[in-house]
């Protein structure tokens, strides 16, 4: 199953900021969900896992993650990740991400990713991953914005985001609960938002 | 004081033979709970078996690592291709004369392929071992559609046949390519088409569906190391056929492997083929000295074990301008999967496809199939039906609709004009069929007055011009013909084995006897119907007729229940063994009343001195004499057995009709009504006839409406469990209307044709033909199935229906 994904996200941090953890593989992985990184394999190349619950349903990706590209002039990178997880799935992501600076001041996080999954979370899960991977990107959003604002030096934006976490911590495990929340949360704004059967 | 005398039609009433609505003898220990099916089996020191299944649709196994499984406490064995090799177990023929790979060797080719084995104490260990086992993957292109599995580039998916130019049936052309097969006439065809006045052509996919029976697959498998002899039990709707497999393939000697087919959840073709599963579990039982259970579970089930159909037509029917069909082309991709294993007779690589000329008088007819590899599960088995005959039914029984709507002809006049009339019978159609009695205008008429069609006709017409109705309404017809009862063991074998049925009758010293079959019932009844045969033939009562069926140490050879060949063969055997019984018992008879055989006449379970009818000799007392004081010159007992080689299939019929509602909101579909009339020859229980067509009907309505196997490109399969994998409930299920005429087989003894099958190859047609209906006059002239609400609604906006 494939899923692609054109994210955009406000971030309200300075782009220097926000590039210093974009080009910090270690950083970004510490901003990801139930992320976590192993081994080093090369300079930019990782062993890692990601391990996410949804219900009963435990999957812990094991795999390897690696930057294939970075620029530092167009603030662009790309990442690919791979992993398989014991009880019959596996997953590879490939993610192109630049922050842009506008003229306004806003600083934008722009993702491209290619998401695919097989094995039994595409069979179970396959009608769910574009609302997951929603969940996953926002609170990691969350935690890339809390993570630059902890760094010293200023920021762009005064007004502190209303939905960045607080704490430089991130979460080390997607919480279930909080998918199926979120989830619950998108759905009904969906159905009072329309406003009628196109 | 005497007992009263019993009338002829009281004695005739208490055997409760043929025509009797007798009740399911099953019943009564299925209703309490108390059915063994394979997973009841018990046994001491068994062991349990699960299985490790590749995530991915297509790539190279790199690494196995069983380390870490190994190491679980209660775990006895890992077990991959490589440690079946020096066996030569790694891979298995398969029924259509190619191999299988029995766990995955070097390259996976479908998801949820087997790949490794554990045996552990129990289920649950086993379970957690299977996610202890590492196997790392090369992943490799994807093979999902068929026509691109065809394209020079395409990936090469069966590496192991490099170089073999020749398959079981013919040249193969191309990397993926199985099979072409052909039958009828081309060039007569052509030449038809060519000058014919009307032509139409469409194209129509049936979608790979799942026969998910209730019971999923399973065995156990007992190997006794001191006398070397192997037991299992099996969820196999042809035991003796696997007796002769498990032998070939293990080496052990056919008269020390005993397999037993205990009582089965539902086969509808699940239940043909030997899988994966039943070969590790019996190799393990031998290597461990152990009973090994394996029991899939139903994702394992819809996954892995034969899906049915996928077949990609395409239908041409050329005509005169007044709607007399005058020929028939077809030309079928189909979608084999990883390995051909679809089960069919060997010489029928797309089975009895060819009976596609259906119920009509067409004097050029030509079809081809073209078999190929896609990175799907392997199967193609008939899904509640004689081989590959859903699909040619629904071929001819669309075409037939595509051309009306062509000629603006109704439905039901373009049938009355080429139906096979009753004295054209025995008919032979263009494909070599002797198709062997029907009367298919009367059957017609029947239908169409029970249902009052015309007003249904004035009634649509209302509503199509109404732009406010908020329904659409669509009317289907189906006049449909099966062949089933394979079959003559000249054109008919499986695996070399002739396709002929068996029958072994014991009569006891007191007049109740035992049948043992070569057959075996997944829910037909056999223990209630085979009984009747014989109860009328014999003039034993059923009640004391004890059928046994399945275990292969006790049974006659046979090839098993499938096709619907169980009454057209097996009830063909009992008959002719009862035969056999008959015949000596009257020897018998004239020796007890000191008459010559020539002067008794045999009535209902007697045979009376003529003439002098106070002398008589029951059934019974014929029974005790054949084990006290037979006749000289005649051994003693009584019993017989019949291997009966059909002469031709059998050639059942019915008309099936449908109104359905369609909302124009929302695309729900609501069916009115459902009239199935159904001649099946002879009729023996007219309560099981009923209840097999409800439960055909109810198969065929899920197939229609709702079952399909998605893919993704990456070649996961997103619908194998039973909240996506539609099985209808009472909720569901739309109310059923039977009839019924008698046209019986002049070549079957009794005259009785199989029935089974019918409602699920008659019904599906039927149903699309009445989807397609409520489009019709937007010009629509087909629609695949599934007719889900969703696809409908799909449909309605494209066709801009307003609300």
């Amino acid at each position: 199953m494939e899923v692609k994904l054109d994210k955009r996200y406000e971030l309200g941090v300075s782009s220097t900021k926000a590039w210093t953890i974009l080009s910090d593989l270690e950083a970004i992985a510490s901003c990801m969900p139930g992320a976590s990184l192993g081994e080093r394999l090369g300079d930019n190349a990782y062993k890692g896992s990601v391990k996410v619950k949804v219900g009963p349903a435990t999957a812990q990706f094991g795999g390897e993650v690696a930057i294939l590209a970075m620029d530092e002039s167009t603030r662009s990178m790309t990442l690919k990740g791979k992993g398989a997880d014991k009880g019959g799935s596996s997953a590879s992501m490939e993610l192109d991400a630049i922050i842009e600076d506008h003229d306004n001041g806003d600083v934008t996080l722009v993702g491209n990713a290619v998401v695919i999954v097989n094995g039994k979370f595409a069979q179970f899960g396959g009608r769910m991953m574009v609302q997951v991977s929603d969940v996953i990107l926002n609170q990691f959003v969350d935690n890339f914005i809390a993570k630059a604002r902890a760094l010293d030096g200023p920021d762009t934006s005064a007004e502190s985001s209303s939905t960045a976490s607080q704490s430089g911590e991130s979460s080390k495990e997607l919480d279930g609960l909080g998918i199926f929340w979120a989830l619950c949360k998108n759905w009904f704004r969906g159905l009072f938002g329309k406003n009628s059967a196109d | 004081m005497n007992a009263p005398v019993k009338t002829p039609e009281e004695r005739q009433a208490e055997l409760q033979g043929m025509g009797d609505a007798r009740l399911r003898k099953e019943d009564a220990r299925f209703i309490q709970g108390k059915g063994q099916y394979c997973d009841d089996i018990k046994l001491p020191g068994m062991l349990h078996m699960d299985i490790v299944r590749s995530p991915i649709a297509h790539g190279r196994i790199k690494n196995i690592k069983k380390e870490e499984a190994l190491a679980i406490p209660g775990v006895h064995a890992v077990l991959t291709a490589d440690d079946l090799k020096p066996l030569n177990l790694h891979w298995m023929p398969t029924l259509a004369g190619d191999v299988a790979a029995v766990l995955a060797d070097e390259k996976v080719h479908f998801q949820m392929q087997e790949v490794a084995i554990v045996i552990a104490d129990d289920r649950y260990i086993a379970a957690d071992a299977v996610e202890a086992v590492e196997v790392e993957y090369e992943e490799l292109p994807v093979v999902m559609d068929p026509y691109g599995a065809l394209e020079d580039d395409a990936p090469v998916l069966r590496e192991d046949l490099a170089g073999k130019d020749e398959g079981a049936h013919g040249p193969r052309e191309h990397h993926n390519h199985i099979f072409t097969w052909e039958a009828g006439d081309k060039e007569a065809a052509d030449d038809v088409f060519a000058s014919a006045p009307v032509t139409v052509s469409q194209h129509m996919h049936y979608p790979r569906v799942h026969p998910c029976p209730l019971e999923t697959c399973g065995c156990v498998a007992s190997f006794d190391p001191i006398k070397g002899e192997l037991t299992t039990w099996m969820t196999s709707q042809a035991p003796h056929v696997v007796r002769t497999v498990v032998s070939m393939l293990s080496g052990v000697p056919e008269s020390k492997v005993r397999i037993i087919s205990p009582d089965i959840g539902g086969g509808f073709g699940n239940k043909v083929g030997v899988y994966p599963g039943y070969v590790c579990a019996i190799v393990s039982s031998i290597v461990l000295g152990k009973p090994v259970k394996w029991s899939e579970d139903r994702i394992e089930n819809i996954s892995s074990t034969a899906f049915a159909r996928d077949y990609h037509m395409d239908g041409h029917l050329a005509a005169t301008e007044d709607g007399k069909i005058l020929g028939l082309k077809v030309d079928v991709l189909a979608d084999h999967g990883a390995f051909d294993a679809c089960a069919d007779p060997t010489k029928f690589p797309a089975g009895l496809f060819h009976i596609c000329s259906g119920s009509y008088d067409i004097s050029a007819a030509h079809c081809s199939v073209k078999g190929v590899y896609t990175n799907k599960a392997p199967g193609g088995v008939a899904y509640r039906c004689s081989f590959r005959v859903t699909e040619a039914v629904y071929l001819i029984e669309r075409m037939v609709d595509v051309l009306a709507q062509k000629l603006d002809m109704d439905k039901a006049d373009i049938r009355r004009k080429n139906l096979i009339r009753k004295d054209q019978f025995p008919y032979t159609s263009p494909f070599g069929f002797e198709y062997d009695s029907g009367d298919y205008h009367t059957a017609l008429e029947k239908v169409l007055n029970a249902v009052d069609y015309k007003d249904l006709r004035a009634e649509q017409e209302e509503k199509r011009n109404d732009p406010n109705s908020p329904t659409l309404m669509g009317i289907g017809l189906v006049t449909f013909t099966e062949v089933v009862g394979a079959g003559p063991t000249k054109m008919c074998d499986i695996l070399g084995v002739g396709m002929f049925d068996s029958c072994e009758i014991r009569i006891h010293p007191t007049g109740s006897a035992i049948a043992r079959m070569g057959t075996i019932s997944q829910g037909q009844g056999h223990q209630t119907t085979y009984a009747q045969i014989i109860a009328s033939e014999l003039g034993i009562p059923s009640e004391v007729i004890q059928v046994e069926e399945g275990d292969t140490s006790t049974a006659p050879y046979g090839l098993g229940t499938y096709g619907s060949r169980s009454t057209p063969v097996a009830g063909a055997a009992i008959a002719m063994a009862a035969r056999k019984i008959h015949a000596k018992a009257k020897k018998i008879a004239a020796h007890l009343l000191e008459v010559s055989e020539a002067d008794l006449d045999w009535e209902i379970d007697r045979f009376k001195v003529r003439g002098n009818e106070d002398q008589v000799k029951t059934m019974a007392d014929i029974a005790f004499a054949a084990y006290q004081q037979p006749p000289e010159g005649l051994e003693p007992g009584l019993e017989a057995v019949h291997y009966y080689d059909p002469p031709n299939f059998t050639y059942p019929f019915g008309i099936y009709f449908c109104v359905v509602d369609i909302d124009k909101g929302t695309g729900e579909s609501s069916i009115r009504r459902f009239y199935a009339l159904d001649d099946c020859g002879t009729r023996i229980n007219p309560m099981i006839i009923d209840g097999q067509i409800h439960g055909g009907l109810t198969e065929g309505f899920a197939v229609a409406m709702g079952q399909q196997m998605p893919f993704d490109e990456q070649g996961n399969l997103l619908g194998n469990t039973l909240m996506d994998y539609f099985l209808p409930t009472a909720v569901e299920t739309p109310a059923w209307e039977t009839d019924y005429t008698v046209t019986p087989s002049p070549h079957h003894p009794i005259g009785a044709k199989g029935v089974a099958e019918s409602p699920h190859v008659g019904s599906i047609p039927t149903f699309t033909s009445a989807v397609v209906d409520a489009f019709a006059h937007l010009g629509v002239t087909h629609i695949d199935m599934p007719h889900t609400s969703y696809r409908i609604w799909k449909k309605l906006k494209e066709e801009g229906v307003q609300l």
